[in-house]
């Protein structure tokens, strides 16, 4: 918790310098696109669109369930990794679920993935303020699909606010 | 006549006797209809269409599940008074009852005059006049169905009614529809880019509240029918959804997620009092209010799949309701209480269910594939339930308790879900 109230009170400090209307001859001549390179780094946004792991952000479930499958273990755990390295980033999880079934069933299986997707980051060191789940249900789901069609459906999707 | 009214009766209440709790599949059955000739009416050409006051009629009667329609076409002498009638030619044609009648046009008002006639005893059972302008000649139809559906029955009629539900159109926009329970005079009451689930009509008759995702989320919104305004109610943390009117439409249950799993809460209509209804490590959702007021239906998991169970408000026991397959969801009460309807997964297929909560007893009523969202009727009588058959759109259906009659609600080329039904007096 006070690591990330700290982070942020460094991004709102690094937010005002580059962003300050005063002009103070001083200052180095750099300094702005060192800031914006810092945060950069500080984020670890070149790793996260690299890496082998972290550029995988689809968890995906069978039937009417919402265990993490190991398979998705460590992609997961990368995940809560970087969360943890990087206590100033913010995800989402965003929980599906195929059409079959009720709407308001499904928007509750969607959020118990992805409230199960946070629990397994939550033991590998990611902090829950860092972490909100939600769910569309079947909402973006295909109304249509058939047998292994609809397998994609049931998933998780992590995204991250400064992307 | 009057051992039609026993039909339903003996559905509702000969089941408590049965004691082995064994699923039943009724499809289409055809237990004691009533034969009826609904004979097209003198001069019914309202509002530039044929017999459009017969067809109403005759379509209603159809979708009760309690009367059989005769074919009129091709004979040769029909009545429009009742001295007109032939009584030896209609009980050849096995017609119990005739509905016969005449319209009188004045510029813009019409006076519908109709008779309900027994064919075995030669008599009158009602006669009634109604007037209106060309424009309620549709409306004029359902009150006369309502008149014989409770000549019949002794239960009122639910033909005057409007239902709500969305429509997808261009698939990327969703109307909340308002229309009569048979399709006709829709309007769009709200339209929006995002999807629109769970709509629930207040049992007052004034609101409509529903979940809609416009704020990338799952909020609710309640839309008063009569000002037109809507009000967000629920925008807390994570997914609000599920609303559930209380019987006397000041409070909703609602779902709330925050950062863990679905759980029921209740609160007033305006977003006030919010207020934790029990605590489980499951999901809790779909809460739906039994009529009395004292205990909420609703869907867990923590049995595993989701089943429908139920919690008394004021000692906060819960109790398992549907123990037959391992998928039960979406439960709505009948007005009375006593009847239950749901969805139930039955190997792969989701097909509309009914279970008597005396006897435990349950009926499939339909046969899928793909049944959702079931709701009584008004008067109990019937459920309203989404169908989609593959590579089609999702329709509209009714289903009778009574010779379970499925009958499509024509709402044209688009698919709709989340149906909700208006109260009987509104």
């Amino acid at each position: 918790m006070n690591k990330l109230f700290y982070a942020g009170i460094a991004f709102a400090l690094l937010a005002g310098c580059s962003s300050t209307p005063l002009n103070d001859a001083n200052a180095p001549s750099d300094a702005k696109a060192g800031s914006a390179s810092d945060r950069t780094s500080d984020l670890g946004l070149d790793k996260l669109r690299s890496d082998s792991l972290l550029t995988q952000r689809s968890v995906y479930f069978d039937f009417d369930k919402f265990e993490v499958k190991p398979e998705y273990l460590d992609v997961v755990n990368a995940h809560a990794q970087y969360a943890a390295d990087h206590p100033g980033v913010k995800m989402t999880l965003k929980g599906h679920a195929d059409y079959r079934g009720s709407h308001e069933y499904n928007l509750s299986l969607g959020q118990k993935r992805s409230v199960s997707v946070k629990n397994v980051m939550n033991t590998s060191g990611a902090n829950d303020a860092q972490i909100e789940t939600v769910s569309y249900g079947e909402e973006e789901a295909n109304q249509n699909c058939q047998g292994k069609e609809c397998d994609q459906d049931r998933r998780v999707d992590i995204s991250y606010e400064v992307e | 006549m009057k051992s039609l009214t026993k039909t339903l009766f003996l559905f509702l209440f000969l089941l408590q006797t049965v004691h082995a709790i064994e699923v039943i599949d009724i499809l289409g059955g055809k237990a004691n209809e009533l034969a009826v000739a609904v004979i097209p009416f003198a001069d019914d050409d309202t509002d530039n269409e044929k017999n459009q006051i017969h067809n109403v009629i005759k379509s209603d009667l159809s979708r009760s599940g309690f009367f059989r329609i005769i074919k009129t076409e091709g004979v040769k002498s029909l009545p429009t008074h009742t001295n007109q009638v032939d009584y030896t030619f209609w009980s050849g044609l096995k017609a119990e009852l005739l509905v016969i009648g005449r319209v009188e046009k004045n510029d813009q008002q019409i006076k519908v005059t109709y008779d309900l006639v027994d064919v075995f005893k030669e008599k009158l059972i009602i006669s009634t006049e109604y007037s209106g302008s060309l424009k309620q000649a549709r409306q004029i139809g359902h009150q006369i169905s309502n008149v014989i559906y409770e000549k019949i029955t002794g239960t009122p009629g639910v033909f005057h009614t409007k239902i709500g539900y969305v429509q997808k159109v261009n698939n990327n926009k969703f109307h909340l529809n308002v229309s009569d329970m048979d399709g006709f005079n829709p309007k769009s009451v709200v339209i929006s880019n995002q999807p629109i689930i769970s709509t629930r009509w207040s049992p007052d008759g004034e609101k409509i509240a529903y979940v809609s995702f416009e704020q990338k989320k799952p909020v609710i919104f309640v839309q008063n029918l009569k000002t037109g305004d809507r009000k967000l109610v629920a925008n807390f943390k994570g997914n609000n959804s599920s609303p559930a009117w209380s019987p006397d439409s000041k409070k909703l249950a609602i779902v709330l997620t925050y950062n863990a799993f679905s759980q029921i809460y209740i609160m007033d209509v305006d977003g006030n009092n919010v207020q934790r209804l029990m605590r489980s490590r499951s999901i809790d959702t779909e809460p739906v209010w039994a009529p009395d007021g004292k205990s909420i239906f609703f869907v867990s998991d923590r049995g595993g799949g989701p089943q429908i169970y139920t919690i008394d408000l004021a000692t906060e026991q819960v109790r398992r309701v549907t123990f037959e397959g391992k998928y039960n969801v979406s439960p709505r009460l009948s007005p009375d209480g006593k009847l239950l309807t749901f969805i139930t997964n039955d190997n792969g297929s989701y097909k509309v269910a009914v279970q008597n909560l005396i006897s435990n007893q349950v009926m499939r009523l339909t046969k899928g594939r793909n049944d959702e969202a079931p709701v009584f009727s008004p008067n109990g009588h019937m459920v309203l339930y989404t169908a989609k058959e593959s590579d089609k759109v999702t329709a509209l259906k009714t289903v009778s308790l009574n010779g379970f009659k499925q009958q499509l609600i024509d709402t044209g080329p688009l698919s709709n879900q989340e149906a909700t039904w208006s109260p009987i007096d509104f």
